[in-house]
């Protein structure tokens, strides 16, 4: 560990004394707290130096406050983004259910938990053997208020959206997403799930999201990281499919000055399959990461990775796909295409998929690139009479679209794609598209 | 006589290797070339000189057309200006519409002559009509560019693509490389239907068996890089017969 990090530790530990008297029980109870905050110290926080954090920004947790921010602003609704037909709405701002902004009547899935209410939750910070907790550790140590998924309707899908409202300064305080989604057997789930600032101020969002997806059933998770320029963005995601479930996951990752997500599917009963569909758009001095790890527990266990990131100007997007397939999982069948585009001469793509396989039997292919823009492809553009400004654009847009088209929410898909179109600076050429 | 395409001593550079040497050739209006030669004689680098392909150095000679100095121009400035390459392999571009380069084709030349955007409905219908004369299944519509595309069909949908953009000249890299015969007479007939007083045709091709159905005003054979020997159609017909060694050979 650096110095640098280790004084960083230390001061973590001491906000987290200083911060623990106030912190709501009732959302997680004292000892657990104590617990998480004494495992995380004695790892400390992650550094470049390791490993699975070469591509992330780190620097930036420095200027941070660990402690739980008060909401700053109030809220206009009309600040939020446009709802998605048939899913009801959850919000929360700075880590705080606010249900004044929310549907107006309690989803029979969603439990909130917040200061007053029982947290019968089991220990969220899920043990993430293969790809690391800390980060998840501090949101249990900090957190405020979370939510809870049950679905359990076998005859409908259940659909819901929760949307995360970053306000605070980073100097004020932290805020601490936090999920627990459980899909019983032979459900549906359609979960959005949005992270966004509103003002301009530099905020810190370390989130939380554990997902246990039931026997037989199916989660669509769709994941928009809208954060603003200045934020710090660090999640953790974890998840368990059992036999025959189906976990997909969608993931924009568009806002933030620093966004880091460590994402650890594990695919534990046989048959049981998942979809990691990820887009990464950055530009500025902005730095996406992903480390993604899937583990093949049991067999006939399938798994498809696709990245899609476009780094322009000064950005950095790293993605970092790792496949474990265990003794067991034998007929394992497991697909990575990354691909990532420069879009700048000063930008920096990391692509690096992983394969790690102790058993035979396996079909295993993994794809991964990292270049600028087909120089082919644009001279056909440029021989039709396209702009080269145009041609370029349109075939940075045409490499993530093999991507985002797979968002099958055709409302939400239209609201990823104008974002995306905002991020590459040029909406008017692309409105013909959208 | 009106010239619309006139090549004066071009010499040609790829890197270190010299692919054109001296290449003069006029080609007026309303006429139909047609260069033929054994491979790697510099018919594909002709081709992709007069589009502009990047990668490329004229080291000497000019190109004019239409009285403008062709080579000062971008290349999508020679495509608004009436230059259209049919490429040899035409490349797939997932995620970029068929319709939608159509149309943004269509419309960069109109906006270079001060004329409007097309009206999106009149232009679908006029699509669909001439995807029936080059026989492309209506599914064309939603698909990426070339996505998925047989050879056969990649070639036809450059056929396509000419047909609406209506160049002034048209050169075609080898349309007729891996068409059986049907889709030959297809993008034969594509070709023919385009033939104009004003329209002239450079045909970039290995064998005679195209000029059976679009036949042309001349041919010249190309050998290592220079037109080696030029007539009318009878010159490709006894270069079937004959092959190429005997012109190389008369070169040499």
């Amino acid at each position: 560990m650096s110095a640098a990090s280790d004084l960083l530790t230390a001061r973590i530990a001491a906000e987290h004394a200083s911060a623990l008297p106030d912190l709501p029980t009732s959302v997680i109870g004292r000892d657990r707290r104590l617990q998480a905050i004494g495992a995380f110290s004695a790892r400390g926080l992650p550094i470049n130096r390791q490993e699975n954090w070469r591509y992330a920004n780190l620097h930036t947790l420095h200027h941070a406050r660990f402690t739980p921010a008060q909401p700053q602003a109030t809220l206009e609704p009309s600040a939020l983004p446009g709802e998605i037909e048939g899913y009801a709405r959850y919000i929360f701002v700075d880590g705080r259910f606010a249900p004044e902004l929310s549907h107006h009547s309690p989803h029979p899935a969603l439990t909130i938990f917040t200061t007053g209410t029982e947290d019968t939750a089991q220990h969220i910070a899920a043990e993430q053997e293969l790809a690391d907790n800390r980060l998840a550790l501090l949101n249990e140590a900090f957190a405020t208020d979370g939510a809870r998924i049950v679905a359990a309707d076998t005859a409908h899908p259940t659909c819901i959206e929760v949307v995360f409202v970053a306000t605070a300064a980073a100097q004020g305080g932290a805020s601490y997403p936090r999920l627990q989604v459980t899909t019983q057997a032979g459900t549906r789930l359609g979960f959005i799930e949005r992270h966004i600032s509103l003002g301009s101020e530099a905020n810190f969002i370390n989130a939380v999201v554990n997902i246990e997806v039931g026997r037989g059933a199916t989660v669509d998770h769709y994941r928009l990281q809208q954060t603003g320029a200045e934020a710090t963005w660090m999640d953790t995601l974890s998840a368990r499919v059992a036999t025959d479930g189906t976990y997909r996951l969608h993931l924009a990752n568009l806002g933030g000055q620093s966004a880091r997500s460590t994402q650890q599917i594990s695919l534990a009963g046989e048959r049981a399959s998942t979809v990691l569909n990820t887009v990464s758009v950055a530009g500025r001095l902005q730095v996406h990461d992903v480390f993604a790890v899937i583990e093949h527990a049991a067999a006939a266990t399938q798994s498809e990775q696709r990245f899609r990131g476009v780094a322009a100007q000064q950005a950095r997007v790293g993605f970092n796909g790792k496949v474990v397939v265990r003794t067991d999982a034998h007929g394992a069948v497991s697909r990575q295409s990354l691909r990532g585009l420069l879009a700048g001469p000063q930008a920096e793509v990391d692509v690096r998929p992983q394969l790690e396989i102790y058993t035979d039997e396996v079909q295993c292919s993994h794809g991964a690139t990292a270049g600028k823009l087909d120089e082919n492809m644009l001279f056909y553009l440029l021989s039709r009479g396209m702009e080269p400004e145009m041609a370029q654009l349109l075939l940075k847009w045409a490499f993530l679209e093999d991507v985002v088209a797979k968002i099958d929410l055709p409302a939400l898909r239209g609201q990823v794609e104008h974002a995306l179109a905002g991020q590459m600076d040029d909406t008017a050429a692309l409105r013909e598209l959208l | 006589m009106n010239t619309l395409l006139n090549i004066d001593n071009l010499h040609v550079a790829v890197g270190d290797k010299k692919v054109l040497n001296g290449l003069t050739l006029q080609v007026p209006a309303g006429e139909v070339h047609a260069i033929m030669g054994p491979n790697g004689s510099g018919k594909s680098t002709l081709a992709h000189v007069l589009a502009g392909r990047p990668g490329y150095e004229i080291t000497a000679g000019t190109v004019s057309y239409q009285g403008t100095d062709l080579l000062a121009l971008a290349p999508e400035e020679r495509a608004r200006a009436g230059l259209f390459l049919g490429f040899q392999y035409p490349v797939e571009i997932p995620g970029v519409n068929n319709v939608y380069l159509l149309k943004a084709a269509v419309n960069a030349a109109r906006k270079q002559h001060g004329l409007p955007e097309v009206d999106a409905f009149d232009f679908l219908t006029l699509v669909k009509e001439k995807m029936q004369l080059m026989q492309i299944d209506e599914s064309f519509l939603s698909r990426g560019v070339n996505e998925g595309f047989s050879g056969g069909e990649k070639k036809r949908n450059e056929i396509l693509q000419m047909l609406i953009l209506e160049p002034k000249l048209a050169v075609l890299d080898e349309t007729d490389s891996g068409l059986d015969i049907d889709a030959l007479k297809i993008v034969a007939n594509g070709v023919n239907s385009l033939r104009a007083p004003e329209r002239s045709f450079v045909l970039v091709t290995h064998y005679q068996r195209l000029l059976d159905y679009i036949v042309p005003d001349r041919v010249h054979v190309l050998v290592r890089g220079r037109i080696a020997r030029s007539g009318d159609r009878e010159l490709a017909l006894e270069l079937e017969r004959r092959g190429y060694d005997w012109i190389s050979q008369e070169a040499a």
